[in-house]
């Protein structure tokens, strides 16, 4: 059974670890294990150059920029009352519209749901059939795991 | 199986597209008559209401990346990492929604459809918020994102969560009041939205089924 915690790059690192040291400075585990021999062995572990590596994702990302999102906005919020105000419409009628929306799908349901009911019964299993298909396809689409952190 | 999705994929996104583009395209090319006064009065109330709803949905965005910034910044680097998978899975997850409704509207007259079919309902709406906010995170990034340690440190302003999600607002904002293009584009970001958010299962990383091992002791 493959261990999955040794991937290409670390069997590679310890098939030949001078052709591959740049390998160390990705993965965390090879770099502690090369660190602890070095130890053993009485001899100082390269030195990792921090500004080499990729910039994280998390670099940075705590920074709130407080002028930028108000100043955005400010600038969305005052085109949208003008462009409302120009057409002549108040707040409200964008949330009507909003449900009018809203109304158009729930009467798309309602005749999908009409039509599912007056059709054949051949019709209505073949429907279950795609149903349970394409949920059958989501519960495999959503057993991958995600791999945006190791990209 | 992984030729079956390869197979599969590609053949998802042309069907999607073509779809797409029947339900998009104009009712009537043909015509090419001058725009009238109620037209362009038409015109503008769409617009209005466009940039209404890009106001509520900039709010929404700030305050969701306020509340849970590191859960849509892990879902917009899934999306980056693997982009097809997202936009598959937002398909499939687009027709579940769909066929899911109509069964559970099916199941109305029995009584169970009613909280069945709100409780669907509150789902896909959670799931499209969460997933279109870490869309806007995703398209900041990618055009305003800081490429390197000296780029990200020169910088005062165009910096963190909040920056990158106000900047894709913006440009999927200005996208969006491009007539024809702009709900296709809007509506292609809403499918990589949902199944971003299902990958991820809202940024939590978490898987959504246990999986099933046998005690080796």
């Amino acid at each position: 059974m493959k261990d999955s915690s040794v991937d290409d790059g670390c069997q590679r690192y310890l098939e030949d670890p001078e052709a591959n040291a740049a390998h160390l400075q990705t993965c965390a585990k090879c770099r502690a294990e090369a660190a602890g021999l070095a130890e053993k062995a009485g001899a100082e572990p390269a030195p990792i150059d921090l500004d080499a590596l990729p910039l994280a994702p998390w670099e940075g990302s705590s920074h709130r920029s407080w002028g930028l999102v108000l100043g955005g906005a400010v600038v969305v919020v005052a085109i949208a009352l003008a462009l409302c105000d120009a057409a002549g419409m108040s707040p409200l009628h964008v949330a009507e519209s909003s449900l009018t929306s809203m109304e158009g799908i729930r009467n798309l349901l309602n005749r999908a749901t009409t039509s599912l009911r007056a059709a054949s019964i051949g019709m209505q299993i073949a429907f279950g059939a795609v149903f349970l298909v394409v949920n059958a396809l989501l519960v495999f689409l959503l057993r991958r795991a995600p791999r945006g952190m190791d990209a | 199986m992984r030729r079956m999705l390869r197979l599969f994929l590609p053949l998802t996104i042309a069907a999607a597209s073509l779809v797409t583009a029947m339900i998009a395209a104009p009712p009537d090319p043909g015509t090419h008559a001058p725009l009238t006064v109620g037209d362009a009065t038409a015109l503008l109330q769409k617009t209005a209401v466009i940039a209404a709803l890009l106001a509520v949905w900039m709010l929404a965005a700030v305050a969701l990346t306020l509340m849970s910034g590191r859960e849509i910044r892990y879902s917009s680097l899934e999306m980056r990492a693997s982009a097809l998978h997202c936009f598959a899975l937002g398909l499939v997850a687009v027709t579940s929604f769909a066929l899911t409704a109509i069964v559970f509207s099916y199941l109305i007259p029995y009584y169970v459809g009613v909280p069945l079919l709100f409780a669907l309902g509150v789902f896909a709406i959670l799931t499209k918020i969460y997933g279109t906010v870490a869309v806007f995170h995703a398209v900041g990034t990618l055009v305003a994102g800081s490429r390197t340690r000296e780029q990200l440190a020169r910088r005062h302003w165009l910096r963190g969560d909040l920056a990158m999600v106000v900047v894709g607002v913006a440009v999927l904002g200005a996208l969006r009041l491009i007539p024809i293009v702009g709900p296709i584009i809007w509506g292609f970001a809403s499918v990589f939205g949902i199944g971003t958010a299902l990958a991820t299962k809202f940024g939590r990383r978490e898987p959504w089924f246990l999986a099933w091992r046998a005690s080796l002791s």
